[in-house]
């Protein structure tokens, strides 16, 4: 077995990076921080830098990609002392066997799902933000509010259909240069769906994070206390997603997709669970009141069955038109052009006008340039809510409206302590008001 | 001034006198009290307090009364410029509108019902002044019996009140309105010192534009009957003319009149503010924009001029509030802020609703050039 000499232990721990020094001292910047696994592009494999990092427990994975000759890659790796490889494009299926890689970052479509490795990645991150037309101005979302490129539709799906750990990554576009809030923000986008996303730095941070400019030493100590924040409340990554409206969806139907319904749902601040086609139970059903199918024509026999029942049970079933199809996106592409997203106006439209002004899980007012993920606890009695700010400017006076009765509410955030929240009643449950958001804060309420 | 003086005057400008061009005594002119005001966290109710005192008090005109206070909450609240609350830009700012309350409440008002129809949704006002960033919990304590109805739609009423324009109007001859504007006794509009990329300023007057109904006169009203559920602005109908409204609400005077936007829009406010009277006046210039009246408009700037302005003549308190802007109220069609659109004062004025010649307006508190933040 060609990299039996690679030891890798505790990957689902792993809280990567990209990593542009073989410097060891560079480590010192790592060291104390929750960052314990660094992608290593082959040019800057060093011994004595591997060994270092070994001894202060951070895993380091060298970083190939197609072109050259993979397995010598692997052997360069193993004798340089890193821990494993990280294949990075796409690979034949005999060489990832051969390899066994640490991590795969490869296309949407190319994940295997059913694969052998513990962590599931993919290198077609989208930049997190607020999606800026060439006018300058905030391109607008179904809400009337600015719409935001995020990963979290194709997360919440990846996490619904698999519970292996998920990390998503890209590099920053060349020539630009990114707020420290951007790194925050991508961060966050991942973490609120259970998932890592890759840090990666413009060229720029990184020279002075590596030089040790005070401001960039300052922005990172922010990243830092965000991944130490998320890392410390790994409990919540494993809970469901919450609320009324299921979203039955599959790799097929969109569900790899950033733009598509789930994110037109989140978009409107609508709590949404997915529901992958080819999980589809009874039990994935239970507490929905509302179900979209974008594909019918993709659910076997059995799993149509299991939404009639739904239906028959009380529930509301939006399906897509007979003869309709997802629109399939070309290639490698990860969002929807113009057209597709015309084609799911439908769906979109008749989707809005039955759940309107309903609460389906939880109503946020004053947040429109945040997103949210809304999870609960299998009882029931604890329910948590992340929310993402993209603007570079904090929220004030953000508005909750929970179903259900709950006695205790705080506003967990990486910039200090729990902050109690005084929970007050409204027709629908709990209302919980937010002062102040930085980039992220999670409300949990019991 | 004294009440009484503060009351007579308040009453006339409740009633229009004469027809459309035959208004032969001189439009009526009412003092117009401007204050310093640099930021949101100062006093705004003492500060307020102090201009109703110096127009001659507030219990005469509110004591026992329902008082609706109309309020600028134009466009999106999720359109933001800069990422700013649109409180501090565009929209009516809760601390001026609590300190509204609170005075009105104190004053005796029976009362308070906070309006606005809602860009684009027939949903609850208080939503969307959560969705705008707004404790509407603490505005609920700001004075007893306070409520909020969004009148873009029916709302809470059992049917559309219609109010006539004396004269017979200019563009339509009456409008069928939420019940919120017949059943007052008070009516207040709380605007915003902001330019207007149709009209050149919107202030108290043009902020009444806002009363008209999408369910009647918005893009997807309906043909025939009141849209409940309206979706979209008014521009189709009211901006552009390119539609009628729904043929519940009577239609265009001369259908056959300029399409123009700059001669429909002055026109529709002037005859509005005609049909339903405002007896108090208040511009918020404390922090706003400058060169437009929303996010949507490109170009547009943050600004703080740190002034409120308050009358009870809508058009000697913009006439007023268009002086500390650093224009002439006066200025005709062509000239700033006017570049491109008929004066909504002079209209307002040949209607006989108020003067707005500074020269006949006693200004109380700061004097205009004090005032003055050039836009």
């Amino acid at each position: 077995m060609l990299l039996a000499l690679l030891l890798i232990t505790g990957t689902a721990d792993w809280v990567p990076a990209r990593w542009m020094s073989n410097d060891p001292k560079s480590l010192d910047l790592v060291a104390g921080t929750p960052v314990n696994c660094l992608l290593v592009e082959e040019r800057l494999w060093s011994a004595p830098f591997a060994g270092r990092a070994k001894e202060l427990g951070i895993a380091t994975l060298g970083v190939v990609r197609p072109g050259g000759d993979p397995v010598a890659s692997a052997k360069k790796a193993a004798a340089t002392g890193l821990t494993g490889l990280a294949l990075e494009g796409e690979f034949d299926d005999a060489v990832v066997a051969e390899i066994k890689p640490a991590v795969e970052l490869t296309t949407r479509r190319r994940i295997r799902w059913d694969g052998p490795a513990d962590i599931l990645g993919t290198r077609q991150g989208l930049w997190p933000g607020i999606q800026i037309q060439e006018s300058g101005a905030a391109k607008a979302a179904p809400t009337g509010g600015p719409w935001i490129e995020t990963n979290t539709g194709f997360l919440r799906f990846a996490r619904a259909l698999t519970d292996k750990t998920i990390w998503t990554a890209n590099t920053p576009p060349p020539k630009t240069l990114f707020s420290a809030e951007r790194y925050l923000q991508a961060i966050a986008d991942a973490a609120i769906a259970g998932a890592r996303w890759v840090l990666a730095f413009d060229g720029d941070f990184t020279r002075r994070l590596l030089e040790g400019e005070a401001m960039a030493l300052r922005d990172w100590k922010r990243i830092a206390a965000e991944l130490r924040y998320f890392e410390s409340h790994r409990e919540w990554a494993g809970l469901a997603s919450a609320g009324q409206l299921a979203l039955v969806e599959d790799t097929g139907s969109g569900a790899l997709m950033s733009g598509g319904v789930l994110d037109m749902i989140a978009a409107k601040h609508t709590p949404v669970r997915p529901v992958p086609g080819s999980k589809l139970s009874d039990d994935r059903m239970k507490g929905a009141k509302l179900a979209v199918n974008v594909d019918p024509a993709g659910l076997n026999a059995e799993q149509k069955e299991v939404l009639r029942r739904f239906a028959r049970a009380g529930g509301t079933l939006l399906s897509g038109p007979p003869g309709w199809n997802f629109p399939s996106a070309s290639g490698d592409a990860i969002t929807l052009s113009k057209e597709d997203t015309d084609k799911l106006d439908g769906i979109w439209r008749e989707m809005n006008a039955v759940t309107g002004r309903r609460n389906l899980g939880v109503r946020l007012f004053n947040v429109s340039s945040m997103l949210s993920n809304l999870l609960a606890a299998p009882d029931g009695k604890q329910v948590v809510l992340h929310l993402v700010n993209y603007s570079n400017y904090p929220v004030e006076a953000i508005t909750a409206h929970v179903l259900g009765s709950f006695q205790k509410a705080a506003l967990y955030r990486p910039e200090g302590p729990p902050q109690p929240l005084k929970p007050f009643p409204v027709e629908e449950g709990t209302g919980v008001e937010i002062d102040r958001l930085a980039v992220v804060g999670t409300v949990v309420l019991e | 001034m004294t009440r009484r003086e503060w009351l007579a005057l308040a009453g006339a400008t409740a009633g229009i006198r004469g027809r459309l061009g035959a208004v032969s005594a001189p439009a009526p002119s009412a003092p117009v009290a401007i204050a310093r005001c640099r930021s949101y966290n100062e006093d705004i109710a003492a500060i307020l307090a102090g201009m109703f005192d110096q127009l001659g008090g507030l219990p005469g005109l509110v004591r026992n009364k329902t008082v609706t206070i109309k309020l600028n909450l134009t466009g999106s609240p999720a359109l933001r410029f800069q990422g700013r609350p649109p409180a501090v830009t565009h929209y009516s700012h809760p601390k001026t509108v609590a300190a509204m309350a609170h005075l009105m409440g104190e004053a005796g008002a029976r009362r308070i019902r906070l309006v606005e129809s809602c860009w684009a949704t027939a949903g609850p006002l208080e939503e969307y002044m959560l969705d705008s960033g707004w404790n509407v919990r603490s505005l609920q304590g700001a004075a007893a019996n306070v409520e909020f109805e969004n009148t873009n739609a029916l709302g809470k009423g059992k049917r559309y009140s219609r109010l006539k324009v004396p004269g017979g109007g200019r563009i339509f001859p009456a409008y069928d309105l939420n019940h919120s504007y017949e059943d007052t006794d008070v009516f207040v509009s709380m605007a915003k010192l902001k330019n207007h990329a149709t009209c050149g300023v919107t202030l108290s007057m043009k902020n009444i534009f806002g009363i008209t109904p999408a369910s009647i006169y918005g893009d997807d009203a309906g043909a025939g009957e009141p849209n409940e559920s309206p979706g979209k602005g008014r521009v189709e109908v009211c901006h552009l003319g390119r539609r009628q409204p729904a043929k519940s609400a009577p239609g265009e005077v001369d259908r056959s009149s300029s399409r123009d936007p700059g001669f429909r829009m002055p026109r529709i406010v002037a005859d509005l503010v005609a049909a339903r009277p405002i007896h108090v006046a208040f511009v918020d210039g404390i922090e706003t924009i400058a060169g437009g009246e929303g996010p949507w408009i490109p170009g547009i700037r943050a600004v703080e001029p740190g002034v409120m302005v308050l009358g009870a003549n809508p058009v000697n308190t913009d006439a007023v509030a268009t002086a500390v802007m650093g224009y002439d109220p006066r200025a005709g069609r062509g000239k700033p802020p006017f570049s491109s659109c008929d004066n909504t004062l002079l209209l307002a004025e040949s209607l006989g609703v108020g003067t707005a010649d500074l020269g006949r307006i006693e200004v109380l508190g700061l004097k205009v050039a004090e005032a003055r933040f050039k836009f």
